[in-house]
């Protein structure tokens, strides 16, 4: 095969992802059209007292609302920012040519995602990130690994910075920033912001029910009830973690509550995460330092991918598997994967942990040879 | 005036499984959403 004669058409893969999008939505609105149980209704939703709403000037009544807001990307106050002009993730994905180059500020899921997409589109991409590490909350070992990768793939990895002000000369953006306590300027055709996120409130008048903020995310309790006793809230607009799959395990949860008053709670103590680069990072409970924080005792297991048959065979062998262990009882407190399908193999060390497993579901258990899950048993065993 | 027992807003990933479950436990559900469903 001769890799030059393939071309890349940003225009097609976008309308392939929108075909896909578009058969996903018309499911949907069937199925919410055949529950009888459910009035489907268009537009911005406003509060007027507790139990009052507005939809785009049609008043209706709801004894309880459930929220399901979701997040909006922050606008961090960058001067020159709105005048130089940025895209969101919303933008990047709806692009009809390739940009030359790319500024990304911000370096947690989104801007790493993005940042590997678009440079291996053919962006030249610079990513600015505010901590010292690409994904700060992760397992430190493994987001430094992932932040040479990128570098070295020919991302323009900058850490520790802070962005000063933003601009634009004729075409080309430009962002100035701290780096190493020296001020530089980058420039570009496109900035991208990816710099955190936050509850989307606007227009709902939640003052008028009563429901208030903690920061930038709704105030909300174990149950999902928000400060107005008959106001719940779910997924991103509750803050910490962002991700679609723990709006849909709250879903139901909320509902519960709501409509039966069953006081059920939320237990976010197994969320598993997955940035989807490649290698994929993933993980799932706690880091080494955290459980080490909360007062544990702790037993580690590493084991690397080049040193498995699978990840030779197909050629992918960077990225490493660590586990975190009480050494106490053995139960799993966190597993950390970066690694070739990483995103799957982090559901082994979920499963585990799921009911506060012990370290001999993943040493016990037969696992399929040549595959990458042996790389997971293979740290679990190696935990001491 | 329409009167509900439960109104979610936003017809999200989220959203979607609390009106779906509303809706079984019995209540009269209005699912509100200013774009499109399925979450942005």
């Amino acid at each position: 095969m001769d890799p030059q004669a393939l071309s890349f058409d940003l225009t097609v893969a976008v309308r392939r992802k929108d075909a896909i999008i578009s058969g996903i939505v018309s499911g949907i609105q069937r199925n919410i059209q055949r529950n009888d149980g459910i009035d489907f209704i268009t537009g911005q939703a406003e509060f007027t007292s507790p139990v009052d709403l507005k939809v785009d000037g049609r008043a209706l009544q709801a004894d309880k609302t459930i929220l399901a807001i979701g997040s909006t990307i922050i606008t961090p106050p960058i001067p020159g920012l709105e005048e130089a002009g940025y895209i969101t993730n919303d933008e990047a994905l709806n692009l009809s040519t390739i940009p030359a180059s790319m500024i990304i500020i911000g370096a947690d899921y989104v801007g790493i995602e993005f940042a590997q997409i678009y440079s291996r589109f053919g962006t030249n991409v610079t990513l600015l990130g505010r901590a010292p590490k690409v994904m700060p909350n992760e397992e430190p070992e493994l987001s430094e690994y992932l932040g040479t990768l990128l570098a070295d793939e020919g991302i323009e990895l900058h850490a520790s910075t802070e962005v000063k002000a933003a601009g634009k000369t004729n075409s080309q953006r430009y962002v100035t920033a701290q780096v190493d306590g020296i001020e530089k300027r980058f420039e570009s055709d496109v900035i991208l912001l990816a710099a955190g996120r936050a509850a989307r409130v606007a227009d709902l008048g939640l003052d008028e029910a009563g429901v208030e903020m903690n920061g930038a995310f709704l105030s909300s309790n174990e149950q999902l009830q928000t400060t107005a006793p008959n106001i719940w809230s779910l997924g991103d607009a509750n803050g910490d973690y962002l991700f679609t799959h723990r709006a849909i395990y709250d879903g139901p949860i909320a509902a519960l509550n709501a409509v039966k008053g069953l006081g059920k709670t939320v237990d976010y103590r197994v969320v598993p995460r997955a940035a989807f680069t490649e290698p994929a990072l993933a993980s799932v409970g706690i880091t080494e330092q955290q459980a080490r924080d909360a007062g544990y005792k702790v037993k580690i297991g590493i084991e690397h991918f080049a040193d498995y048959g699978r990840a030779q065979a197909i050629g992918e062998t960077d990225g490493m598997v660590k586990i975190v262990v009480d050494e106490n009882n053995d139960e799993i407190l966190g597993g950390h994967i970066l690694g070739p399908h990483a995103d799957i193999l982090i559901h082994q060390v979920a499963i585990a942990m799921h009911d506060h497993g012990k370290l001999e579901r993943l040493t016990k258990t037969i696992h399929v040879h040549p595959t990458m899950s042996e790389v997971v048993k293979g740290a679990a065993k190696a935990a001491r | 005036m329409p009167h509900y027992d439960i109104a979610v807003i936003g017809a999200g990933q989220g959203g979607l499984p609390a009106a779906f479950m509303a809706a079984r436990l019995g209540a009269k559900v209005a699912l509100i959403e200013r774009h499109t469903v399925g979450g942005t």
